[in-house]
């Protein structure tokens, strides 16, 4: 592994050290007793659960121990209310998924059916993940549902209604996608589409061969891997993963962008289950270079979350990466510290976000408006009958010469549990150096398993709310209601010769001396997608100073200083002088 | 062989060869620890594999041997030696008891399945020293490495029992300095069995036995999540176990 002691060693001096870069010094006025997030799943009519996909061939009974997957969300304003929408999927061959509209009053109306995007499920083919990404520049936010199986793109009309653009998009193929991001990496001002599969693209609803299992638990390569589309800005798309450099066929479950080294593009992190995850740097060529082995080594864990963000306030975006880690298995998550030089140093149990049970989405927010990225984590595999799938596990891979890809030698789970039960965990960012869980006082500490998370402001007050999915179960909606005091500010961008969407976009807002790192994500972490809205937490600051904002075309607009707690919406190339606070259109 | 000078005869040829063959293999760890010291790594395993080879009940040869193997991270060579030794040696608790070592010591390089299966296989290894020649050493080993096992494969209890064993053992002899780690393993052993009262009963008893030891003057300062946390790192897979015996010729 890259990560040295040295490094760590050095990297804990200067936090023990570092002065706290905190906005105006401080962030809502201390309440240490009080809770910021109210559950209002119910209230806001939201509150459809996930179901499992059951399988019905010879491996069924296998099979089920391992995919209690499909519990995705994705956010965006798809009809341009100016208030943000949600789309959750389902996974059973009856389900269907859900288009909930946002009312503009905290509560939503599913309205799947009438925009034609409730069909996600049938007997073969199962929705695992979404992405909302505007593939046509055309200001509408399109869907992508990802499929175990065949994967739809359903283009926005415009009118509420979606249509199925698939196959003239030349995006049907058989995948057995899990995770889809999209973002410019050739800055050709048109996102490209990223594709994350779990099993190789067989049909695993009536595999041939009972050998579709990963071959290892720790370097396994019989995986789905990365596919990559390249946007042809006429509606269609061409796959050129193996042209570009992207070549890794491991048990995908996440991708994250970001650009490491603020080269103006965009990197690429691929978190795969059962061994190691890549890194890609982005040539700045239309090609990216594997730089794993330099950038942060060969690891042999689960990885399952990818998301990037600068906790440390330091002008670098750093990456979070949740694995496994419980009484049997103590991987321990990663939190790459970016150092600067397109190497990365985990740090995460320095910073106490080593360790949050079997991890899935892990994303980053600033839920106190303190001016720090805060981390909240969802986790939890099979939450069952008291007895533990653990041993049966352990019985398979301590049998010797076992073939682990042949399902058949894998021990059914039955209704036993597995890292189940497990309590999410939020962490205060503590000036960048350290994180507290305070899931438990703010009512997030769910035990159900969690899978996604979508963080986003659904109610334009500048106080960002989560959405949580769970396999087999309830989402959670939670709205912040951090009392007021913390100021804020946040931007809505659009490209003009940049992706309109400015995926890639980066905002450096600066305020008393301090310069923040925010940037517009084209849908980072596991089985999730977060607003493209971009927000600061400000503390106890009024007056900023300035913004600037790095669009991906290479364009760099110093914005003047700004009043605090609204949102803007930033035109790339647009007058500087005429910006004025953003309101919805309702 | 009813011939009684016959019988002699045999014996004396058997010593004779026995001390070429000791003779022989201390001259190759002479050898091993000299290339050893040059960092020759290459000429330091052929010499320490060949002394072990030569005196495979020789304690010394075979630690010094698994101390090179981390020094220069060869693991799995020194898991195929001591496979290939054990095979011709079958009857060597000595022989055993470092493949389970050598198992041991490359955990912190496996992943998190691998050290599952390298812990078993060290386990099955240690199981074989115990039954060939039931000492301290095996049975305080065997113990230790139950303690390592996750809560749900209810291991610890079956650590206690053979620490008590160890316990025994040393109880019966003279007083070795390391005997000290049997209290404090065993302590161990009764906290991860939520038995508490005896953890910190068999700490104080080490303890007066072992009044400088600062392991368990720590154990008996720590309560609560700081105990916890104390006895979890000692049995963090993801650390280096001490698996050098030089205590035991050298204390």
């Amino acid at each position: 592994m890259l990560v040295k002691s040295h490094k760590r060693a050095l990297f804990a001096f200067l936090l023990l050290f570092a002065l706290g870069a905190r906005p105006a010094g401080g962030s809502a006025p201390q309440q240490d007793d009080q809770k910021w997030f109210e559950d209002v799943t119910h209230k806001a009519g939201i509150h459809h659960r996930h179901h499992t996909r059951r399988f019905n061939n010879p491996y069924a009974e296998i099979m089920q121990g391992y995919t209690k997957l499909g519990a995705a969300v994705a956010v965006a304003d798809y009809d341009g209310d100016g208030f943000e929408d949600i789309f959750v999927t389902d996974s059973c061959s009856t389900c269907k998924n859900h288009l909930y509209h946002n009312n503009g009053d905290f509560t939503f109306t599913d309205v799947a059916e009438q925009a034609g995007v409730a069909n996600g499920n049938d007997e073969e083919n199962a929705s695992s993940g979404a992405l909302w990404f505007d593939f046509n520049n055309d200001g509408l936010p399109d869907l992508f549902v990802a499929r175990f199986g065949h994967s739809i793109l359903y283009q926005n009309m415009g009118n509420g209604k979606f249509r199925d653009v698939t196959k003239a998009a030349g995006l049907d193929r058989y995948m057995n996608a899990i995770k889809a991001i999209a973002f410019d990496y050739d800055n050709d001002g048109y996102v490209d589409l990223f594709i994350g599969s779990y099993f190789q693209p067989i049909n695993i609803f009536h595999p041939g061969t009972p050998r579709f299992f990963p071959e290892s638990f720790e370097n396994a390569n019989n995986g789905g891997g990365v596919t990559v589309f390249h946007n042809n800005k006429d509606g269609t798309f061409t796959e050129v993963t193996s042209r570009i450099g992207i070549y890794t066929t491991g048990w995908t479950l996440d991708l994250g962008h970001g650009d490491a080294n603020n080269d103006g593009f965009e990197d690429l992190y691929v978190a795969n289950d059962f061994g190691t995850d890549r890194f890609y740097v982005n040539n700045g060529n239309g090609t990216f270079t594997d730089k794993t082995e330099t950038a942060i080594g060969f690891d042999t864990k689960k990885g399952m979350n990818a998301d990037w963000g600068d906790f440390d306030n330091d002008g670098l975006l750093d990456i979070y990466v949740t694995n496994i880690t419980d009484d049997y298995m103590r991987e321990g998550n990663f939190l790459w510290h970016n150092n600067g030089n397109l190497t990365f140093t985990d740090v995460s149990r320095e910073t106490g976000t080593y360790d949050t049970g079997w991890g899935w989405a892990g994303k980053f927010f600033d839920y106190d408006n303190d001016g720090w990225l805060d981390l909240y984590v969802v986790n939890g595999w099979v939450s069952a009958g008291k007895e533990s799938y653990v041993p049966d596990i352990f019985a398979m891979v301590t049998r010797p010469n076992v073939d682990f890809a042949d399902a058949r030698n894998w021990p059914p789970i039955g209704n036993k549990s597995l890292s189940g039960y497990e309590k999410k965990r939020l962490f205060h960012n503590e000036d960048g150096h350290i994180f507290k869980d305070e899931a438990a006082r703010h009512g997030l500490d769910s035990s159900r398993d969690g899978r996604g998370i979508a963080v986003a402001d659904f109610d334009n007050d500048g106080r960002l709310d989560l959405f949580v999915t769970n396999a087999d179960d309830e989402p959670f909606l939670y709205r912040n209601i951090l009392p007021t005091g913390a100021h804020w500010m946040g931007f809505l961008l659009e490209g003009t010769k940049s992706n309109r969407s400015a995926v890639g976009a980066q905002v450096r807002l600066t305020a008393n001396g301090k310069t923040y790192l925010r940037y517009v994500n084209g849908g980072n972490g596991f089985a999730s997608q977060s607003t493209m809205r971009v927000h600061f937490g400000l503390g106890k600051t009024t007056k900023i100073t300035s913004i600037e904002v790095r669009w991906p075309s290479g364009l760099k607009q110093t914005f003047p200083a700004l009043a605090v707690d609204h949102w803007y919406k930033l035109i790339e190339g647009q007058s500087k002088s005429n910006v004025q606070p953003w309101e919805p259109k309702r | 062989m009813k011939n009684p000078h016959a019988r002699l005869l045999a014996i004396c040829i058997t010593l004779t060869l026995f001390r070429l063959s000791a003779a022989a293999s201390d001259s190759e760890y002479q050898a091993g620890v000299k290339a050893l010291a040059a960092n020759n790594y290459v000429s330091a395993l052929q010499h320490l594999e060949l002394a072990v080879s030569g005196d495979p009940d020789n304690p010394r040869y075979a630690s010094e041997y698994r101390q090179a193997i981390i020094r220069c991270k060869e693991f799995d060579r020194s898991l195929q030696f001591f496979q290939k030794e054990v095979s011709q040696h079958p009857k060597s608790a000595n022989l055993h008891l470092n493949f389970g070592f050598a198992y041991v010591d490359k955990i912190p390089v496996g992943g998190s399945i691998t050290q599952v299966i390298l812990a078993n296989n060290a386990l099955n290894e240690f199981t074989q020293a115990v039954e060939l020649e039931p000492s301290w050493i095996a049975y305080y080993t065997r113990g230790v490495s139950y303690l390592f096992w996750p809560k749900i494969f209810n291991r610890a209890q079956l650590g206690v029992s053979d620490l008590l064993k160890a316990l025994e053992i040393q109880n019966k002899g003279p007083r070795r300095s390391y005997y000290a780690k049997t209290y404090i393993a065993l302590g161990d052993g009764y906290w991860k069995t939520d038995q508490m009262e005896k953890a910190r009963a068999i700490w104080q008893d080490g303890l007066k036995q072992f009044p400088d030891n600062e392991q368990l003057k720590s154990r008996l300062a720590l309560q609560g999540e700081q105990l916890k946390a104390a006895i979890e790192d000692q049995f963090d897979p993801g650390k280096r176990v001490n698996t050098d015996l030089r205590d035991l010729w050298s204390n």
